[in-house]
């Protein structure tokens, strides 16, 4: 470990002799260096250029995974540097990050992530969508798009803008037949890699759509950013309620606020006898939403057109705007960017080092 | 609860949480011998280890953790410890059991804080 040490004052010896005099303090653990430096308060820009500059340089160490530089101040102990967190750097522009979970697979995550990150949009927020299911990611076929991402200058991602909406997924980086067989480290490090590779730059909100159940990625995604809030997705029925139960419960261990329920495939009208058939039960969403004390975002009835759309690459709410459905979206998205609005005031602590 | 202020003093030996109006103080040491790490806590009760001879450590760097946890990186090169906003108050409001508990376990395994 000492070797590491040495080797990185020594690099930061070569980009600057003057460095090294601002080293505050050094520590190797875990393959991480933690180095914190003298600041002066009144060139915190400059400062905070050599910061990256000394994070980019030492994380080319052998054997390191991650560099993390601090700025201390002794001038003033009031006035001490916050640290934010510096984790997930692609996504630091990005104001509110909501993710949409259910629990149970195949209850229409995706289908409810793409409508409502449009639906967001149209009502005037700059919108990104983050399709973190690594083993079935299936926004590129919901957008109908499967062009590969470009890199940027800057040798970052750069996300696929369709719909006036920032799209990543795995899958535009994969064929679309080979399937994904993998560990769990290289799940977190791909869910890593589309959280700070990617350039997503300014956006009010990032749809982010959670592949099921409780493991790494979700784990993962609550670790590395500061999430504004859940969207849980469940059909009435009462083999999913239970797992959405358990996406509740997951996300109120770490502290990320329930945004509320939506059910889904609430409801089927047959298109030729008007007759409305209650396929997956009735209601049930919206009860567990009173039992979970948590609010209830709206029902999306179980409708051909969305199917169809879907799998056309158009979703619903562009290609059938006046449906019922394409309200309900509208309606949702109302109160999903309402409710974060109420929510994120309640945010997150100052670390001060003095 | 969520503290608005995490403040590590000048000597890196205490660190303080803020809640409004009330505060919350632990030394470094206390934290670090109470680490919910796994390398301290294990996976079971029977499995916990009784950390001893950390008088003198301090803290060296503080991570946000989400919006949960914080994780403390402490000088000894313990780094694994994600202390979650309700770990930290439990162990505020139990803070002078919880170390008698220890002082008394340190005696009984014939360890002690140096």
């Amino acid at each position: 470990m000492s070797d590491i040490k040495t080797l990185a004052i020594e690099k930061l010896n070569e980009l600057n002799p003057e460095y090294p005099e601002l080293i505050e303090d050094i520590v190797v653990a875990n393959k991480k260096i933690y180095l914190s430096l003298k600041t002066d308060k009144a060139k915190v820009d400059k400062f905070t250029k050599i910061k990256l500059q000394i994070e980019k340089e030492l994380a080319a160490i052998d054997g390191i995974d991650s560099v993390s530089v601090s700025l201390t101040s002794h001038s003033d102990a009031i006035q001490a540097k916050a640290i934010p967190q510096e984790n997930a750097s692609g996504v630091s522009e990005v104001r509110n990050i909501i993710s949409v979970a259910s629990g149970k697979g195949g209850v229409g995550k995706s289908t409810t992530s793409i409508n409502l990150a449009i639906a967001i949009n149209q009502l005037g927020f700059s919108v990104g969508l983050l399709d973190a299911d690594v083993y079935g990611p299936s926004i590129p076929k919901l957008v109908g798009d499967r062009q590969k991402p470009k890199k940027s200058k800057a040798g970052k991602i750069l996300p696929i803008k369709k719909y006036n909406i920032s799209l990543m997924s795995i899958g535009f980086l994969v064929p679309e037949d080979s399937p994904m067989i993998w560990r769990g480290p290289m799940v977190i490090s791909a869910v890593n890699q589309m959280l700070n590779d990617v350039e997503w730059g300014k956006l009010d909100y990032l749809v982010v759509d959670m592949p099921p159940g409780t493991g790494d990625v979700q784990l993962t995604m609550a670790q590395r950013v500061p999430m504004s809030g859940a969207v849980i997705v469940s059909t009435p029925q009462d083999l999913a309620l239970i797992d959405a139960r358990k996406g509740i419960e997951m996300f109120k261990k770490v502290n990320i606020p329930i945004l509320g329920i939506i059910e889904n495939m609430s409801t089927f009208i047959c298109p030729n006898c008007k007759n409305e058939s209650h396929i997956f039960g009735f209601e049930g969403a919206k009860l567990e939403a009173n039992n979970q004390k948590v609010d209830f975002l709206g029902d999306i009835p179980l409708e051909i057109d969305l199917r169809e759309c879907s799998d056309n690459g158009k979703p619903i709410i562009l290609s059938k705007t006046d449906s019922v459905v394409s309200k309900k979206f509208l309606e949702i998205a109302k109160s999903v960017t309402k409710k974060v609005g109420d929510e994120s005031s309640s945010s997150k602590p100052n670390i001060i080092i003095n | 609860m969520i503290p608005e202020n995490i403040i590590l003093s000048e000597n890196k030996k205490e660190l303080t949480l803020e809640y409004g109006a009330t505060k919350s103080v632990m030394s470094a040491e206390f934290l670090r011998v109470n680490s919910p790490s796994a390398e301290v806590k294990g996976h079971s009760p029977a499995q916990k280890k009784t950390v001893s001879g950390k008088r003198a450590v301090s803290i060296n760097s503080i991570e946000l953790v989400g919006n949960y946890a914080i994780k403390l990186i402490f000088d000894d090169g313990h780094a694994t410890g994600i202390y979650t906003w309700q770990y930290l108050q439990e162990l505020f409001k139990g803070k002078d059991k919880i170390w008698k508990d220890y002082i008394s376990e340190l005696r009984k395994k014939g360890l002690n804080r140096d």
